[in-house]
C-alpha cells in the first residue's frame, strides 16, 4: 500500500514513523518547508521529499495516482483542502483524509468530498466532555454518510428516562437503544426494560435527535452545555 | 477577497460603477491601495474564516471574487462562498495553472495570470498582438 502524507510537522512526522513500521506500507512524506525537508530526510532518507503537495506536477513527480491514501495534515486548512482535492479528482486517488484545524471547517470539507477528516480540536473537546464527571451523553461515533451517531448515554437520578419502561419513554423516531448496562451485566433491551438511575445506554440515534436524547437522561441539576457553545 | 493591488483596482471601479462593495484583507495597512473616492465596507480578515465571510455580507452577496496571493486560499474561500453560501457568480484567481484548469472544470470560475501573461509575452515575442 503506497500513502503519501502531505505536510511533516508534528503530526505528519509522527504519523510516518508509526506507519513506517509497518512491512506492507510504502509511505512518502512531503514538506514544503525546505529547511524542515533537509533535516527530516538526513533523518528519514528517500522517505522525505521537499515538495508543494497541492501542485499538480509536484504530485505527479511522486506518482500520486498510485497512491492507495493520500493523508494532508499540514497545518493550513486551505492547503490540506486543496491537496485532497486535486489528489482525488486530477489523479483519482479514492481515499484521503484531512486534518481540519478550525473545527469549523469540517462541514465544508464533508461537504466538498473529503472522505474523512481528522480534527484535533474535536478530539479533544471530545474528551474532555467524556471526561466530565457528571456528564450524561458522550458521543462515541458519528456515521456521516447516514447521519446517525452512536452514544452513550447515563441515566442520570431524577431524569425523565429514570425509573421508566422503554415502551413509555418518548423515544425519537430515529433513536434505537441497542444495549442497556446495569452494574456488571448487560442486555439487549424490549420494550418491557425499565431504565434506572446510574444505568448507561448505548443508542444509534439520527444527530438531529441529540438535544432530545440529552433532556431525557440528563438530571434536572445539570447544566446544559453544548460543543458548539464551546467553540464559539 | 484580497485587497492587494488587484483587488483594490477591482474594488474601486466596481464601487465607481455603482456596485455595492465590500472588501476583505488580513491586513488594514493594505486598504490604504483602495482609490480615495472608494465608498465600499472595509472588513479586516480572513477569508477562508466562515465567520468573515458572514460578516461580510456573502448571504446576500451576488458575486465573490478571491484576488490574494495564495491559490490555495483563494480556492477554499470561493468553494465557501459557492457551496456553503450559494452565491451565483464566483470568481477565482489562480496563479498555477493547471489548478486553475481544474477547479474551472470542477466548476469555478477560474483564470491564470500566469498562462495570461505567457500567452501576452509569447504575442509580443512574435509580434502576433
Amino acid at each position: 500500500m503506497y500513502i503519501v502524507i502531505i505536510g511533516a510537522g508534528n503530526v505528519g512526522y509522527g504519523l510516518a514513523l508509526e506507519l513506517y513500521s509497518h512491512a506492507d506500507y510504502e509511505i512518502l512524506l512531503v514538506e514544503n518547508d525546505r529547511g524542515r525537508a533537509e533535516v527530516l530526510r538526513d533523518e528519514l532518507g528517500e522517505l522525505c521529499v521537499h515538495g508543494d503537495g497541492t501542485e499538480v506536477t509536484f504530485l505527479e513527480s511522486i506518482g500520486v495516482s498510485r497512491a492507495d491514501i493520500v493523508i494532508a495534515v499540514t497545518g493550513d486548512d486551505s492547503h490540506n483542502l486543496i491537496a485532497c482535492q486535486v489528489a482525488q479528482h486530477r489523479f483519482g486517488v479514492s481515499r484521503t483524509i484531512a486534518r481540519v484545524n478550525n473545527p469549523r471547517n469540517e462541514r465544508l470539507f464533508q461537504t466538498l468530498g473529503i472522505e474523512s477528516t481528522v480534527s484535533a480540536a474535536s478530539a479533544v473537546l471530545a474528551q474532555i466532555e467524556a471526561d466530565l464527571p457528571a456528564q450524561s451523553f458522550i458521543p462515541l461515533l458519528r456515521l456521516r454518510a447516514s447521519g446517525l451517531e452512536v452514544v452513550d448515554l447515563h441515566v442520570q437520578p431524577r431524569s425523565r428516562a429514570a425509573g421508566v419502561a422503554l415502551r413509555d419513554l418518548d423515544l425519537p423516531d430515529d433513536a434505537v437503544i441497542s444495549l442497556v448496562v446495569s452494574g456488571d451485566s448487560s442486555r439487549v433491551p424490549d420494550g418491557d426494560t425499565v431504565l434506572e438511575a446510574g444505568d448507561e445506554i448505548i443508542a444509534v440515534i439520527g444527530q438531529e435527535s441529540e438535544p432530545a436524547m440529552r433532556e431525557l437522561v440528563r438530571s434536572p441539576d445539570e447544566p446544559q452545555r453544548e460543543i458548539d457553545e464551546v467553540l464559539q | 477577497m484580497g485587497c492587494g493591488r488587484v483587488g483594490s483596482t477591482v474594488a474601486g471601479r466596481l464601487d465607481a460603477d455603482g456596485h455595492d462593495v465590500t472588501i476583505i484583507d488580513l491586513n488594514t495597512q493594505a486598504f490604504r491601495r483602495l482609490p480615495g473616492s472608494f465608498g465600499g465596507e472595509r472588513l479586516r480578515g480572513s477569508g477562508i474564516d466562515d465567520r468573515t465571510l458572514v460578516a461580510a455580507g456573502v448571504r446576500e452577496a451576488d458575486a465573490f471574487i478571491a484576488l490574494t496571493q495564495g491559490d490555495n486560499r483563494n480556492l477554499m474561500a470561493s468553494q465557501m462562498a459557492k457551496h456553503l453560501f450559494n452565491v451565483e457568480t464566483v470568481v477565482t484567481r489562480v496563479y498555477d495553472p493547471l489548478r486553475a484548469e481544474l477547479y474551472g472544470r470542477l466548476g469555478l470560475r477560474t483564470f491564470s495570470p500566469t498562462r495570461i501573461s505567457a500567452d501576452l509575452a509569447i504575442d509580443a515575442l512574435l509580434g502576433t498582438a
